[in-house]
């Protein structure tokens, strides 16, 4: 049971790897195996936490080439081969480092952001998406006294959007991202789709029509990464389809 | 580098961004410092919902809840220890707080007519918890952050506040280390409200987010402000075995039963009305008995048991909890029991503020979960916290509007020389070599506090304990790091976190060990009943020249006078 870790820091011609061998633990997680290192082999070894209960987004890195939540895979889960995730191919995610599967963990940081340290990735761009699409609720009547009334089913619908938790694993995993970095990305997108489907909102077209340029809804070319590898079960690809076939047919209406 | 505000916020949760918001109303220049990105406050991990007495859901015999329903209950489950006109307060704001949100955007669960949904939740006599299944505080942070971001209030993220900064008896800012570049900046603001939510991880096993070290209470202490009612921690009953993450008392709310390894339905012995939905303090004892006894699985777990509420209500109302057992105890609720144990989950003791947020130092204000205004007393019913945070984050910021109308910023001098003393600091911890690791100290603390001042309480432990704080207190002044840059240094913010925790530490262990009596949290095997007579008062603890004093305040009683707690 060993990890293989990314290391970089300010001033290094190129990244290292990092091998270290785990005490194991039953159920240990990615997190705790980083902890591991951290407290028996390097203190200086830097990467984000917080809930630790794959709640807060925090600590999302590229885990066997895939975008995950640290937190939230198993190390011995790996091991086993139980958790690949078929996601398309992308330049991101090729080789960088001989690793065995059966035997080693490969931690690196978040493709498609710049690294700062180690599997620290300076998240700036990704937030400066998020404030582009403006995600604040807009409603579409002055506030009643009270709550306004919502359908039950309709809140449903929403739940699936509102559960994003902004880790940006969606934007490391989407292929378009990696080509165009001025693409908003599918995390800002399925936020900007949770305020589209919000029925107290604004009416509903001028809400999408915020990221209807050419680097918003048209970018996407529905490879699908983001759904398969959203820890939260969020499906941006699935947002960004609806809200171009809605503004497709209002375009032809018009 | 000094930055000027009108008012600085310490702590981007629920309650620092609710006070953000209110601040830049009043077109006032607020700023939020917090050591992580706000969405990764602990606030965005709170689970089952927000009491408010809405209404919307009858009580069993048809009547309707109102806030004086809320603050009985509330009182009644603090042990008569909270302040009653502060729940008096909270309870009557509460439902505004819930439609503020609701109008600020926030999703919440529905009832079939459309109205916010509520569940009942332990100690409540009402179905009075507002809730978005079981992801409130992540959809009520989200909406708050989004208002925040929208407005362009500046968020200095990640940084890591090293000190507040007096002059003349005053707070008047703070200096902080900018994580990525190893900076000390300084703060200047008419004032300071402390929002940095609960030190829960001075303990072992615990449900709190990793950076829930308390940061906020210990630098307020070092400052001259006063700590109140340390000693009063809350346990969880159900924390997942293995992680102790929370599982929310929703899932008792919607019906959930805890069952020993006998199969036996236990609580109907010790809460014979209330049962599984008895307050958080007489269920984690109950479980914590049943596992002293034998009665609990190896390993010292319960069971609780969701399988009779089916696939569609368990996917529908608790689909976050259901993702939690799978991924890190590998049990389906729809199919397996889940294990669960008692932990560590909330800190109802912080700051000693009064009703308006104001400490004992002038300049500064606490909210939230690092204060204690207090409205939990000894024990906090669920629900309760996040109402807290968003009718006090209000509150508290309304207060300071008022009181910074005819302020003016002090001098650089005092922020100037306090930058250089923090870099000195910072500079000799970087120097040492030799001594004990970091991690292992804080191991060392984690334990003591478990062990010794955990559910169950008594003298002789509580003394031993007390005396190991005090012997790593020593110590950490020889803890020595490997990583001696300034940049992205993690193991200095570490020790930094671990040096105030210790303080806080050593301030739940005086306040338990004076407190010769059980209430609420506090629970003693040596003195097992309530003590009106000698403790219905608060706890404080005060630092001077280095060392700790305990003294005590009155309660403010005044509506519901004090009875024995049944349930």
């Amino acid at each position: 049971m060993k990890l293989k870790v990314y290391r970089y820091h300010e001033g290094m011609a190129a990244p290292r790897y990092d091998t270290f061998q785990l005490v194991p633990s039953p159920a240990m997680t990615v997190l705790e195996a980083l902890f591991q290192f951290q407290e028996k082999l390097d203190d200086s070894l830097a990467f984000r936490y917080s809930c630790r209960g794959a709640v807060c987004g925090t600590c999302a890195m590229l885990i066997n080439k895939v975008p995950r939540l640290a937190c939230r895979t198993q190390v011995e889960s790996l091991l086993k081969g139980n958790l690949k995730v078929a996601i398309a191919p992308y330049p991101a995610i090729g080789e960088t480092v001989p690793w065995d599967p059966e035997e080693e963990v490969l931690v690196e940081p978040l493709p498609h952001l710049p690294v700062i340290r180690d599997l620290i990735v300076d998240m700036g761009i990704f937030f400066q998406y998020y404030r582009f699409i403006a995600p604040v609720f807009r409603p579409s009547d002055p506030d009643p006294e009270k709550e306004r009334i919502m359908d039950p089913v309709a809140v449903k619908k929403l739940e699936m959007y509102t559960n994003c938790v902004l880790c940006a694993a969606c934007h490391a995993a989407c292929p378009i991202v990696g080509q165009n970095p001025e693409y908003l990305g599918p995390a800002a997108l399925a936020k900007l789709y949770r305020f589209h489907v919000d029925p107290r909102d604004v009416d509903e077209d001028s809400t999408l029509k915020r990221a209807d340029i050419p680097n918003g809804w048209w970018a996407c070319d529905l490879y699908g990464n983001c759904n398969r590898v959203c820890p939260k079960g969020v499906p941006p690809r699935t947002a960004i389809e609806k809200a171009v076939a809605a503004l497709n047919k209002e375009k032809k209406e018009a | 580098m000094i930055h000027r505000h009108d008012v600085l916020i310490i702590g981007g949760g629920l309650t620092g961004l609710r006070a953000a918001l209110r601040v830049s109303d009043a077109g006032l220049n607020g700023a939020v410092v917090s050591k992580v990105h706000p969405l990764r406050s602990h606030s965005v991990a709170a689970q089952g919902g927000m009491n408010a007495s809405l209404g919307n859901v009858k009580g069993e015999d048809g009547t309707k809840d109102s806030w004086k329903n809320h603050a009985y209950d509330t009182v009644k489950g603090s042990d008569y220890l909270a302040d009653q006109d502060a729940v008096e307060r909270l309870c009557r704001e509460a439902p505004t707080a819930v439609i503020e949100l609701e109008h600020m955007g926030t999703v919440w669960s529905r009832l079939a007519d459309g109205k916010i949904a509520q569940r009942p939740f332990g100690g409540a006599g009402f179905p009075r918890t507002c809730y978005a299944a079981d992801r409130t505080g992540h959809n009520a942070l989200h909406t708050l952050y989004e208002h925040v971001s929208g407005r362009q209030i500046p968020v200095y993220e990640e940084f890591f506040v090293t000190s507040l900064v007096t002059k003349d008896g005053r707070c008047i800012g703070c200096t902080a280390l900018e994580l990525m570049t190893g900076q000390v900046h300084g703060f200047l603001a008419k004032a300071v409200l402390m929002a940095s939510g609960g030190f829960g991880r001075i303990f072992d096993k615990s449900t709190n987010a990793l950076i829930n070290t308390g940061d906020g209470p210990a630098l307020a202490l070092r400052a001259g402000a006063l700590l109140k009612d340390m000693e009063f921690v809350q346990f969880h009953p159900t924390t997942l075995y293995g992680t102790n993450i929370l599982i929310t008392e929703g899932a008792r709310g919607e019906g959930g039963i805890l069952l020993n390894q006998n199969g036996e339905r236990f609580m109907e012995r010790y809460a014979a009305n209330s049962v599984d939905l008895a307050p958080r303090d007489v269920v984690a004892r109950s479980i914590e008995q049943e596992i002293a006894e034998g009665r609990g699985y190896d390993g010292g777990y319960v069971h609780l048991d969701l399988r009779h509420l089916g696939a569609d209500r368990i996917t529908e109302r608790l689909p976050g909890i259901r993702q939690i057992a799978m991924d890190f105890a590998g049990a389906d609720p729809i199919q397996d029991p889940v294990p669960v144990q008692p932990g560590q989950h909330y800190s109802m003791g912080g700051i000693d503020a009064d009703i308006n947020g104001a400490t004992a130092l002038p300049g500064l204000y606490a909210a939230g979960e690092c204060a204690c205004i207090s409205v939990h007393g000894a024990n906090r019913l669920g629900g309760n916290s996040l109402v807290e945070t968003v009718v006090f984050g209000r509150l508290v910021a309304e207060k300071i509007i008022e009181d910074v109308e005819e302020m003016t910023l002090a001098n650089d001098e005092p922020v100037k020389a306090a930058i250089k003393s923090t870099n000195d600091r910072i500079e000799g911890i970087l120097r040492r070599e030799g001594g004990e690791l970091v991690f292992r100290t804080k191991d060392m603390m984690t334990n003591n506090m478990s062990n010794k001042f955990g559910i169950f309480r008594e003298k002789q432990k509580m003394r031993e304990g007390l005396d190991e704080i005090k012997k790593i207190q020593e110590q950490v002044g020889h803890v020595s790091l490997q990583n001696k840059e300034r940049k992205l240094n993690q193991a200095l913010i570490r020790f930094l976190e671990l040096e105030g925790m210790l303080l806080l530490a050593e301030a739940v262990a005086r306040g338990a060990l004076a407190r010769e009596e059980s209430r609420g949290s506090h629970k003693r095997t040596d003195y097992p009943e309530r003590d009106d007579l000698n403790f219905l008062k608060h706890t404080l603890v005060g630092l001077q020249d280095d060392t700790m004093h305990v003294s005590y305040k009155p309660v403010t009683l005044g509506v519901f006078e004090p009875r024995e707690r049944v349930y």
